[in-house]
């Protein structure tokens, strides 16, 4: 009898790694990649959370059976209450009561199955559940039954109205409600709000998107340009040996490493036109009128954002340029000095050449964080004032929150997010494949 | 190298090393002056120095339990990335498999991109799925921050270490995950170390997804809890210095204790060696 033989489970080399690169691709595809392209389906919509026939994307005229049913259930309530306060309404109800009925079975009866779900939706209300599922609760309906049922809902609330007019005291109440629900009902019929690529064109024709955009420029291009040269100095200063090296690095670190809305706070005391002691010394040294001009004006505003933001990274840039120029083998410069070199030939021909790519890729992660700023500018001015600091992340962000405007909101989130692929398309170009090298085997 | 430091570098240090830390300096100052003293006078030292701001702001607001809050996301967030991240990162430098550059391409693109584009739709997300206002709610989009930064650092350390050790394991009959575990995986420890230290970093510095995710005072992490101290019409200056000088304390500690590995993880790749 031959034994049956034993085997272990066991992967080979390659397929074991396709199985740990899988989790980050999942996740990296489910939380960034998915979200990201829900936002620009979202862009396409007139898509607002703060008004019920908007808060959700609807392509196709439908209608919303949990609105429709708990609506429905009221109105019927409702009437009861009516015709015990008021004996004499009876025919006009039983008439809105008919024609409503009539509505309904045309409804019920417009598409296959949609008896069955309006029932679960029922059901469902029945037992305080809120309907979650977007298939069950909302259904496409046709247009000209939309339109029969808004003309039957106008007349019977027209009809309700005439009712009002010569109610007894009790009755109005009830028929105020039953007016209400009518219109409520009404408002389960959700036109279409696709909108195509209108939030675009409408916010891309708005100043106030281009200013945000120019702001946002600016803060990059003046923020990263001062950082790296200040940086470079900083670096080429203290590239030498000497005594206390750890205590200036953990007091390099200790800006870059505290919470920029801390840091934000921290400037926003600072500048501050009452007791800020920035504001209090830079009026009296004559740099500005009065110390009130640094967070009230625009100007004052905007050099305010980035001073903060030289101040919380430069340290980090010279830290990244200091690295660069300790691989750099002093017997380069030793030659150089034979042959004549001053140092600013030595730099231009000797330093700046060789750590050309820390250079770029520490402007590359510097512009990218420097675009998409949002923090530091929403603690330290909220993008006042009068917009004059306001980035295009921190407009896109009130768009969305503020306003609850998501599909407008989506639209600049979009923009960004292009701007992003766009900038770090040219520089990866710019540094080629020295990016990746230390990461991948050549 | 050689150079030597003269006097004059030495109070140029100073002057910089001042310079840097001395909004931190101000602040700490502030915080021990009479709530007076703040509004009314620009003095260095205050005559009376008193505690007083510290105990309103840890009463005005619960910022222990911000801390916390900041606390247990951080933590989380590290050890999920981590563990993810290791996993990734071992088999992009040290596993046969195809398509790397792409996959590096991928989590570098990942790591790019703006949190705002993916913002509205995570925040449906968690809505919908009960978790605004919990630790999960914020731990699930910091990974999109996180997850990306361990792999881009993690593939550093891990590509230093001689591919001769993965070939003597496998003669002596270990499995490859065995290899990565028993061997490759505790001899990064030093790099895996450094990039758990920037990772809970990043996630304890967090702002957007937190100002919009977890709206309740209790649930609220450092940075937006900070922020919200001042009301809208006072600026309670002195409980929110007293504040930061809490705050600011854990970094610095951190910080001091880990600048060497900090500073290895942040110029890790950014130089060839």
């Amino acid at each position: 009898m031959k034994q049956p033989k034993k085997r272990r489970f066991q992967l080979s080399e390659r397929q074991l790694g396709y199985a740990m690169v899988a989790p980050s691709i999942i996740l990296i595809a489910v939380i960034i990649i998915w979200p990201i392209m829900l936002s620009a389906w979202n862009s396409l919509f007139d898509y607002r959370l703060n008004d019920p026939a908007k808060a959700e994307r609807i392509s196709t005229l439908s209608i919303n059976l949990e609105t429709y049913a708990d609506n429905r259930y009221l109105v019927y309530d409702t009437m009861e209450d009516i015709r015990s306060a008021m004996p004499d309404a009876g025919g006009t109800l039983d008439d809105i009561a008919t024609a409503l009925d009539e509505q309904h079975e045309t409804l019920l009866n417009s598409d296959e199955g949609l008896a069955g779900r309006y029932e679960e939706v029922n059901t469902m209300l029945e037992n305080y559940q809120p309907v979650n599922d977007d298939e069950l609760r909302l259904t496409e309906v046709p247009e000209e039954w939309a339109d029969g049922f808004a003309n039957t809902l106008d007349e019977q609330t027209a009809a309700v109205q005439a009712l009002r007019e010569d109610a007894p005291e009790e009755a109005v109440q009830p028929l105020t409600d039953l007016e209400s629900q009518l219109s409520n009902t009404k408002g389960s019929i959700l036109e279409p709000n696709f909108v195509g690529l209108k939030n675009y064109t409408s916010y891309l024709g708005d100043g106030r998107t281009w200013t945000a955009m120019l702001n946002t420029l600016l803060f990059t291009v003046v923020t990263v340009g001062v950082e790296l040269i200040i940086g470079m100095l900083v670096a080429l200063l203290i590239n030498r040996v000497f005594i206390g090296r750890g205590l200036v690095r953990a007091a390099v670190l200790v800006p870059w490493a505290i919470p920029t809305a801390v840091a934000a706070m921290m400037w926003t005391f600072l500048f501050d036109g009452q007791s800020g002691i920035m504001a209090h010394y830079m009026a009296q040294f004559g740099l500005i009128d009065d110390p009130g001009t640094l967070l009230s004006t625009g100007a004052g505003g905007m050099f305010s954002v980035m001073f903060a933001d030289i101040w919380k990274t430069t340290p980090y840039m010279a830290l990244l340029l200091l690295a660069g120029l300790q691989t750099i083998p002093r017997s380069m410069y030793e030659a150089a000095e034979v042959d004549g070199a001053n140092k600013i030939q030595q730099f231009f021909s000797i330093t700046l050449p060789m750590i050309r790519s820390a250079i770029l890729v520490a402007v590359l992660f510097r512009a990218l964080d420097a675009f998409r700023v949002f923090d530091l500018i929403y603690v330290l001015t909220g993008g006042g004032p009068a917009n004059s600091t306001e980035s295009i992340s921190v407009y896109a962000y009130k768009l969305l929150f503020e306003q609850q405007n998501f599909g407008a909101g989506s639209a600049l989130s979009v923009i960004v997010f292009l701007s992003v692929a766009l900038l770090s398309t040219i520089f990866i170009k710019l540094i080629g494949s020295d990016l990746f090298s230390g990461r991948l085997k050549q | 190298m050689a150079k030597r430091a003269g006097v004059g570098f030495y109070i140029f240090l100073i002057i910089f090393v001042f310079l840097v830390m001395f909004p931190f300096i101000w602040v700490l100052l502030t915080s021990i002056k009479p709530q007076g003293e703040i509004f009314s006078s620009f003095q260095w030292f205050s005559s009376n120095m008193t505690l007083e701001n510290y105990a309103s702001a840890l009463e005005t607001r619960p910022l222990l339990m911000y801390m916390l809050n900041s606390f247990v996301v951080a933590t989380l967030t590290t050890i999920i990335s981590i563990i993810v991240a290791s996993f990734t990162a071992y088999a992009v430098t040290r596993l046969p498999i195809r398509f790397k550059g792409l996959i590096l391409g991928l989590v570098l693109a990942a790591s790019m991109f703006p949190q705002i584009a993916v913002l509205s739709p995570i925040f449906n997300f968690v809505t919908d799925a009960g978790l605004r206002n919990s630790y999960l709610g914020l731990v699930i989009p910091y990974i999109t921050i996180s997850l990306p930064l361990a792999i881009w650092i993690l593939s550093t350390f891990f590509i230093k270490i001689p591919l001769a050790l993965e070939e003597s394991a496998k003669l002596d009959g270990a499995t490859p995950f065995q290899t990565f575990r028993k061997i490759i995986f505790p001899l990064a420890a030093p790099g895996v170390f450094t990039t758990a230290i920037l990772v809970f970093i990043a996630a304890w510095n967090e702002y957007l997804f937190a100002l919009t995710i977890n709206t309740d005072d209790r649930w609220r992490t450092i940075p937006v809890g900070i922020s919200f101290y001042q009301s809208q019409y006072t600026i309670p200056w002195g409980d929110i210095t007293a504040a930061t000088v809490i705050v600011t304390i854990p970094i610095v500690v951190l910080v001091l204790l880990f600048q060497r590995r900090i500073v290895a993880g942040l110029t890790s790749g950014s130089v060839k060696e």
